[in-house]
């Protein structure tokens, strides 16, 4: 451990590290809640033109990607609400458009080629600067800060938003207040794991803690820690056994993942034993990531 | 602290008013022209067949669905203008009460003083009372910790009413809260519903069928086709009338009448609703 931290670019990565560990599964928890599990995926694509743009006007790839992602995610709350455009086609179409900006950009760009995408595509922690790091923090501050204030009235939009109308919560600024710091927890991610995989740090670990949770501050929590495990112990993993950091990042949060299913299983086994309750309807059915089923009965 | 229970004066405007209020889902009407007053401390029902405009109606009030012409007005005040949002307690008509992420009991009914609490502050005492004694009303104190997903359709149902409880309103909304849920609890939830409005609520419900809650309605508006049909006092069935899944008729005004407004009490010839079973 010693080893790893004599070196400049690793303790940067490391601090990097950490941050979107912290922050990705916060947000995750919200848009696993409200269903959009792949809206981080969707912004990375868009986060990919960003990078391009800075790459070709020579600014930081990190801030251009921060501001074209933060667009994007604006632009997808519109399209979803003003046109007859689904959710998941409103994401295709980011997708598509993200990916093909970011190829003809750097295209444009002179001393730049495809190869210097790869690096986004599939993140470069080591080559993390100090600038880049500063940029990160305060993103990272301002998605703490985002969930601390609104934290309440995004639980209540990302539980029933037609409940949120009624409460007179501001829904339209909320969802796009959510979108935009999805954005900006993408682009703290993306130098990590890459836009490929930006959203496996948000999803993976909330997927993960819900095998084992009741509550939604729990699921938040233990995502949490899962995240920090993952983006710690894969960044480690790497630098040893010589591996990407952030596919090894990814597989490690999918294997605790996996883990999570078993022990959930278990558990619920074991509880179902000795709870008197658990003879109701809904006993022993796992709690897993579809839980619209309905379980109860609609006569008495 | 709490918005509950105002004293009603007489100058007092009503809960909800909407005026000449019509809705369109695509261009198709659902809502053609309502206009209703709901006097602040009234527990009424609005009935009508599957399609009639009645959760449209309710969903209008609140401002979930927009109004294509017309007004609403809650407590007094232009819908767009309204910010005593904590006065409101909306349950909706969901077969769940959970989103993808587990949530216990407790903060889903929480969650319902989201309109009444400030940003960054943490819950008082009184927050937590106020939740404490809705998850005791509705009967679930001992699931407080439980995931909601662990309880039965009707216990989610009754989770829903305890959020909207848990806000402490002065107005409730409530769109078939007895859906799901079965006739013991209905009964006790209809207990609830007469213990608001001894307390000076206003309830609006949408009802399928009056069932338990005959005898707490105090005014039954009937929708046919997003208009209304029927103002006046709850129509009351009997005997057979009151087996789900028949024709129910009701006394109402002559729409044709000119003496209209003033014939509340004297009908003038009958319709026939159908109240569908559930099933």
């Amino acid at each position: 451990m010693t080893e790893l931290l004599q070196y400049e670019f690793m303790r940067r990565a490391l601090v990097a590290a950490v941050l979107v560990g912290l922050v990705a599964p916060i947000i995750g928890t919200y848009l696993v809640q409200r269903r959009l599990a792949l809206l981080g995926d969707g912004i990375g694509h868009v986060a990919l033109t960003g990078v391009a743009l800075g790459l070709l006007t020579s600014t930081s790839p990190v801030l251009t990607a921060a501001v074209v992602a933060t667009a994007g995610a604006v632009l997808i709350e519109i399209v979803r609400v003003r046109t007859r455009t689904s959710g998941d086609v409103a994401l295709a179409l980011l997708f598509y458009g993200g990916i093909a900006g970011g190829v003809l950009l750097i295209g444009l760009t002179p001393g730049a080629s495809n190869a210097t995408l790869v690096s986004y595509l599939f993140g470069s922690v080591s080559t993390v600067e100090e600038a880049d790091l500063w940029v990160v923090g305060v993103l990272a501050a301002g998605v703490v800060g985002v969930v601390a204030v609104f934290g309440r009235e995004l639980f209540v939009l990302c539980q029933d938003e037609e409940v949120a109308r009624a409460h007179g919560l501001p829904v339209r600024f909320l969802s796009v207040l959510l979108a935009v710091t999805a954005a900006l927890t993408v682009v703290i991610a993306m130098r990590v794991v890459g836009v490929l995989m930006v959203s496996a740090l948000m999803i993976v670990p909330v997927a993960a803690a819900q095998q084992l949770t009741k509550s939604f501050r729990v699921t938040m929590l233990l995502a949490v820690a899962i995240g920090l495990l993952s983006s710690l112990g894969g960044l480690t993993t790497s630098f040893y056994a010589d591996l990407s950091p952030g596919a090894t990042i990814v597989l490690l949060a999918l294997a605790v993942y996996g883990a999570a299913v078993a022990a959930g299983g278990v558990l619920r086994r074991a509880s179902g034993a000795r709870s008197p309750r658990a003879h109701g309807p809904g006993a022993g059915v796992p709690a897993g990531t579809m839980p619209q089923t309905d379980r109860g009965r609609v006569k008495p | 602290m709490s918005a509950q229970f105002t004293d009603v004066g007489s100058d007092v405007p009503p809960a909800f008013r909407t005026v000449g209020a019509h809705v369109a889902y695509d261009g198709v009407p659902v809502l053609d022209g309502v206009s209703i007053d709901i006097p602040v401390g009234q527990t009424m029902a609005v009935l009508g067949p599957n399609g009639s405009g009645k959760s449209t109606l309710m969903r209008a009030m609140l401002g979930i669905v927009p109004l294509t012409s017309g007004q609403v007005l809650v407590h007094g005040v232009p819908l767009r203008r309204f910010r005593s949002w904590r006065r409101i307690g909306y349950v909706p008509q969901r077969l769940t009460a959970g989103g993808a992420v587990p949530a216990t009991v407790r903060e889903i009914v929480a969650s319902g003083q989201v309109a009444a609490r400030r940003r960054l502050s943490f819950a008082t005492r009184a927050d937590r009372a106020a939740v404490e004694e809705a998850l005791e009303t509705v009967g679930l104190a001992d699931r407080a910790r439980d995931s909601v997903r662990e309880l039965s359709g009707g216990q989610q149902q009754r989770v829903l009413i305890a959020r909207a409880l848990a806000g402490r309103p002065d107005t409730f909304v409530m769109d078939e809260p007895m859906a799901g849920v079965d006739a013991e609890n209905q009964r006790a939830l209809a207990g609830t519903i007469a213990r608001l409005r001894d307390l000076g609520a206003t309830v609006v419900l949408v009802l399928h069928e009056l069932g338990p809650l005959e005898d707490v309605i105090e005014r039954a508006v009937v929708l046919e086709s997003g208009r209304v049909a029927h103002d006046g006092s709850a129509p009351e069935p009997t005997g057979e009338c009151a087996r789900p899944g028949h024709e129910h008729q009701h006394p109402h005004p002559d729409p044709n009448d000119p003496a209209r407004a003033a014939t509340e009490t004297a009908p003038a010839n009958l319709i026939r609703l159908e109240v569908p079973g559930r099933d």
